[in-house]
């Protein structure tokens, strides 16, 4: 359960080197403890007055509070390192999330990411602070008690030194069965609990078929197979903590034994037989708490190794800057060659040697089916893919290897099918490129979105909070609001990702008022299956499987019957004739 | 504390039940911490006697095996204890997860939107293991040190009552004041960091479903500043929760120390009558150890407790609100297949918490195999108009009836009226035919085929390795969603129900996906009555009647053709959705 990555951690080193100090401490303190009740111990049973233990006494108390109060500086020095590593974990997490922006976090999960920056964060806390400290421990302490039982009563140490292999060699059978086992356990629980949270939300779609019923005997069969089938193995898997108990208590048990046996024969004195039997428990201990928190820190070590794959995976970053490109006009060019892109390298799922030239404030349209690289073409031109090596952009004659750059980024602006609302204000989220903007020039852009309207009708206005948590926003307004950041930043460039396709056929008419003279000025670059936008467009790219098939403008391309009348027709289906 | 036990209604039963189970796995913990006192106790008798060197070795012949006894027994007793708490554990739970299923069978139709908790499900999910921890970390532990200590304080008064009322107050404070105390701190710790916590997630899931715009707006600091905002104030707060824990256990332990001299003191004074007396020191002295194991942990077990509040207390309100829903169905002799019209009069709705009314009087009329379309914006009530059809909800004015019977009195018949074709298809994680076999499960295997190549996915069945009997989430297959909605109508099939509720099935789909698959619906559902909510206008020219809905009214109405002919905008907007030129 140790992670070899552990070691890279700023500050390890150090804490090591203060624990294993702090270690040694405990364990004289332990031997302290023992040494001196022993005396007052031997006092007593030597009917001595209360008063000739009284040193005895005290000093037992000091060293058994100096053991304690050890405990908890480890612990707080342990916390302050782990704090401060989790943070840092958490940082370059996050740090991480925005250089590979919204492919990568996609195929991460947005879900698991969420999870790993909350829970995992936590648990990689929770697995610094136990593992570090019990390793230590267990590396220390047991030894020199142990050197210290041999020097007062050398069988009783042997005993010990023996048994701690025997322990080792039965954890280790009956530890790989029973884990394997426990963590097969493990994945059945999850697979018990996603069914039942699978059957809740199926909960709707069973009572409309009148099965509602019927399924909670279900939930309880299923449930009660799992309790059986977690005893059977529950009662191998608490094996290994059985072990560990048994063979501690009964070599306590044993230790007892021996030594009375030699106290008989005179052999031994009370003293030192007092001192293996109370050390005999504390020599175990550290064994005892590295094996009882596997699962806690399990958990802690699978979400560090996922959080490091996590920071491993490399981000889309173009190689060459573009230094000369400044703003967007009439007259600017964006020339791609070759551009290709592959999600696996088993599969062909990309784009292939794509070339195209666009020059000014161009409409450019991407159309094709489903699957056939619209995505990805725009994914490209956002910068949110590293394209393959043999790529070529060139930007006003700038050569660059791939658009994942601040300085091509900056001028682009992102309308995807629900435009991701932040939970804050709608000024807010009106300004979120320019957050320095002031409130006329928001209200401005607000107005030109056609928003006036809905803000008024509110009573906090643009002060209004949306997003989670905030008021519900319709699919239209969402638009609006991502068209004014748009137009509060003059970002000169719009991506467009189907915008208007999940919404009513009203909202979308009003919406494409709004948006066509917007587009006037801007080069703007849609992918959309709606006939009716491209339509509006001046260039056209037709794509399929992944190629660039038809190039050109939509109405010469309408007349032509190549690939975009193909497309449109399906499109347009049988169903024309109201 | 006690009113919140007398309105429970999700711990208290169960701890009625399987009663001969749950106490002897009571018995089992507690003898369990007498074996490993009894050890020690043992241990520090046998030496202490052998150290007076005795004649014969037969003279400590009972503590010898006294110690080899509580030696084994320990971690047997503990090892029974473990597998007989879960048992009973595990066993309540079973319960109780069905007893939350049937809780939110009564509002399977609303809960959704009642709660408006996106992952409510997996909340309540989580709720029934915290109660699986609540039993197993804090009650079990608890109840059997409470016990053990009450046992060894009754011993040691039968010894000596002075030790005794000592022993009563060291325990007071390890096993009820420190306890008690915890609770307090972490349940104001708790409160504090549930609100930062929640914050914390909003952030994160902004920064991770915002990131295209976070990237390109190249606000990096910011993006960061949002992630952590809050991971200050939660680190000082868990700080000194960690700094208050570290404390308490340190105090605890030094108790114990107390207890450690405590016990030679007293030992000195009232054992010091005779040798064969004094010989029971150590084996007091040395019984205190192990407590430092079994009664510490007391304060841990009941720290999470207000965690497990919040869950017991969702759950009881869950049942609370959810057990009244119980509709009275009269209605029981109603003959599906003799339904004339379905109705709305003059139907108002509105949501309780809401200010204004969802729907504003909604009159409509549906004859037998008519085919109506609703069309309007998002928000505007297309989906509670249809669970008012369904009779899931009560509308709030006006009636809903199936020929001259009210809808919501034909509750107990609804899955022999209705079939409901939603956005996402809900697929269980089974088979294909499993899935399409809910429709109707006295159905023959043929009848399913039959319903799947009507619907068009025969052909690519017969192409996978596993054919029908393929899992719908089997690796390496992934039905596309227009595939997942013809599941979906191949289940409605087999149901062969008279009234069909289109919910926008077709929404999120290609549009050329959607002409095929409205091409499919026409196809298969032609004698059936269709109310069908959609967004746009694919696919409406086979309806016999169109509505738009608009602020909680109907704003047009009429057949396409007519619309097409004497409504300007809804020729505008046809023109758009077709793409021509005008």
């Amino acid at each position: 359960m140790f992670n070899k990555k552990l070691m890279t951690i700023p500050g390890i080193k150090k804490l090591i080197i203060k624990i294993s100090i702090l270690a040694v401490i405990q364990a004289f303190s332990i031997i302290a403890e023992a040494w001196f009740l022993s005396s007052a111990l031997v006092n007593a049973w030597m009917l001595k007055k209360v008063t000739a233990s009284i040193y005895p006494m005290l000093f037992f108390f000091i060293a058994f509070i100096i053991r304690y109060l050890i405990t908890r500086i480890e612990n707080q020095i342990t916390d302050n390192f782990s704090d401060k590593a989790s943070n840092d974990f958490k940082k370059a997490l996050l740090e991480k999330t925005f250089e590979l922006g919204p492919q990568s976090v996609a195929k991460l999960g947005s879900g698991q990411l969420i999870t790993i920056a909350l829970e995992g964060i936590d648990q990689i806390k929770n697995y610094l602070n136990l593992i570090i400290l019990k390793t230590l421990n267990l590396a220390i302490i047991p030894w020199i008690i142990l050197v210290a039982v041999f020097f007062v009563n050398a069988l009783s140490g042997l005993v010990l030194l023996l048994v701690f292999p025997i322990i080792i060699y039965f954890m280790i059978i009956l530890g790989i069965a029973a884990r394997k086992k426990s963590d097969q356990q493990y994945l059945n629980f999850s697979k018990m609990s996603n069914n039942f949270i699978n059957t809740l939300r199926g909960l709707k779609t069973l009572k409309l078929f009148g099965l509602s019923k019927i399924y909670g005997k279900n939930i309880f069969r299923v449930s009660e197979n799992y309790r059986k089938s977690t005893l059977e193995v529950l009662k191998i898997a608490l094996l290994s903590t059985f072990t560990l108990d048994f063979m501690t208590t009964i070599s306590i048990a044993i230790v007892a034994v021996i030594l009375g046996v030699r106290l008989i024969n005179g052999s031994v004195l009370l003293f030192p037989a007092l001192f293996a039997l109370i050390t005999a428990p504390d020599y175990f201990l550290p064994l005892r708490d590295y094996g009882n928190d596997y699962h806690a820190t399990l958990d802690g070590k699978n979400a560090l190794d996922h959080l490091i794959s996590i920071l491993d995976t490399p981000s889309p970053k173009a190689q060459k800057e573009l230094k000369q490109f400044k703003t967007w006009n009439q007259k600017s060019t964006l020339k791609a060659d070759h551009l290709s892109f592959q999600y696996d390298k088993d599969s062909d799922k990309g784009i292939k040697d794509v070339s195209f030239n666009f020059t000014g404030h161009l409409k450019v349209g991407i159309v094709g089916q489903s699957g056939s690289g619209k995505s990805t073409m725009l994914n490209l031109l956002g910068g949110w893919l590293q394209p393959e090596d043999k790529t070529n952009f060139k930007i006003n004659g700038e050569k660059t290897d791939s658009l994942a750059q601040f300085a091509w980024q900056k001028h682009l602006s992102y309308i995807p099918q629900n435009p991701y609302l932040f939970s804050g204000t709608i000024a807010e989220n009106i300004a979120f490129y320019a957050p320095n903007a002031n409130t006329d020039d928001i209200k401005k852009a607000a107005q030109s979105a056609g928003l006036e309207e809905f803000i008024n009708s509110l009573k906090d206005g643009m002060n209004t909070i949306i997003g989670r948590g905030g008021r519900g926003v319709s699919g239209g307004q969402a638009q609006r609001i991502a068209l004014a950041r748009v137009l509060l930043d003059q970002r000169e460039i719009i991506l467009l990702d189907e915008p208007t396709a999940h919404l009513d056929i009203e909202t979308e008419y009003e919406l494409k008022q709004t948006m066509l003279p917007i587009f006037k000025d801007h080069l703007v670059i849609f992918a959309t299956h709606r006939l009716h936008w491209m339509n509006e467009m001046d260039y056209i790219l037709v794509m399929e499987n992944g190629k660039l098939v038809e190039q050109g403008n939509p109405k010469k391309l309408l007349k032509q019957s190549g690939k975009y009348r193909q497309l449109v027709d399906e499109i347009r289906g049988e169903d024309n004739n109201a | 504390m006690r009113n919140f036990f007398n309105k429970d209604t999700w711990i208290k039963p169960y701890l009625k039940k399987d009663k001969k189970l749950l106490f002897t796995a009571f018995g089992l913990g507690i003898v369990t911490i007498i074996c490993s006192i009894g050890l020690m106790f043992v241990a520090g008798y046998l030496i202490s006697r052998s150290a007076t060197r005795p004649y014969n070795i037969l003279i400590v012949y009972i503590p010898v095996i006294l110690a080899q006894a509580f030696g084994t027994g320990r971690p047997v007793f503990q090892y029974l204890e473990q597998l007989t708490s879960h048992n009973w554990v595990l066993g309540v739970v079973s319960k109780l997860r069905q007893r939350l299923y049937m809780t939110l069978e009564k509002g399977a139709d609303f809960v959704g939107e009642r709660f408006k908790l996106g992952n409510l499900l997996g909340v309540l999910s989580d709720d029934l293991e915290h109660l699986e921890d609540l039993y197993l970390k804090t009650i079990f532990p608890i109840i059997t040190s409470y016990i053990t200590g009450i046992i060894i304080i009754i011993l040691l008064g039968i010894v000596s009552i002075p030790y005794a009322l000592f022993m009563f107050v060291c325990f007071a404070v390890i096993l009820l004041v420190m306890p008690i105390i915890s609770v307090i701190i972490f349940g104001k710790a708790k409160k504090y960091e549930k609100n930062l916590v929640a914050n914390n997630y909003q952030n994160l899931t902004d920064a991770t479903l915002g990131v295209t715009d976070w990237m390109i707006s190249g606000r990096k600091k910011d993006f960061i500043g949002e992630g952590t905002k809050n991971d200050k104030k939660l680190a000082q707060s868990r700080n000194k929760v960690d700094h208050f824990e570290w404390n308490r256990d340190f105090a605890l332990r030094s108790m114990i120390g107390v207890i450690i001299v405590g016990s030679i003191i007293w030992g000195n004074i009232y054992l010091n009558d005779s040798q064969s007396i004094s010989n029971y020191i150590a084996a007091f002295v040395l019984g205190v150890f192990p407590l430092l194991d079994t009664f510490i942990p007391v304060s841990q077990a009941m720290e999470n407790w207000p965690i497990y509040k919040e869950s017991v207390n969702r759950l009881n309100n869950l049942s609370n609100t959810l057990d009244k829903e119980e509709i009275d169905n009269t209605e029981n002799n109603f003959d599906p297949n003799k339904i004339n019209s379905i109705s709305m009069n003059d139907v108002s709705f509105k949501y309780d918490d809401d200010n204004s009314a969802i729907l504003n009087n909604i009159s409509l009329n549906v004859k037998q195999g008519q085919k109506l379309a609703i069309i309007g914006p998002s928000g505007v009530g297309k989906t509670t108009l249809l669970q008012l059809l369904l009779g899931s909800i009560n509308p709030t004015k006006g009636e809903v009836k199936i020929n001259n019977v009210k809808v919501t009195d034909l509750q107990n018949n609804r899955s022999n009226i209705f079939s409901v074709l939603d956005q996402q298809p809900f697929l269980f994680d089974t088979t294909i035919i499993n899935n399409v076999m809910i429709g109707n499960e006295q159905a023959t295997f043929a009848e399913a085929k039959q319903a799947l190549s009507e619907v068009g996915l025969a052909d690519y069945i017969e192409t996978l390795p596993k054919k029908y009997d393929t899992d719908i989430d089997e690796s390496g297959i992934k039905l596309s969603g227009g595939q997942r909605q013809r599941l979906a109508i191949a289940r409605i099939l087999l149901q062969d129900n008279p009234i069909v509720l289109l919910d926008e099935p077709t929404v999120g789909l290609d549009p050329i996906t959607e002409n095929n698959l409205i091409n499919t619906l026409n196809q298969v559902l032609k004698n059936k009555t269709i109310i069908w909510v959609t967004h746009h206008l694919q696919g409406l020219s086979t309806m016999d009647e169109v509505i738009f809905l608009q602020k909680g009214t109907i704003q047009m109405d009429g057949s396409p053709s007519e619309l097409y002919k004497n409504n300007e905008k809804y020729r505008k907007l046809y023109q758009m959705d077709q793409g021509i030129e005008n």
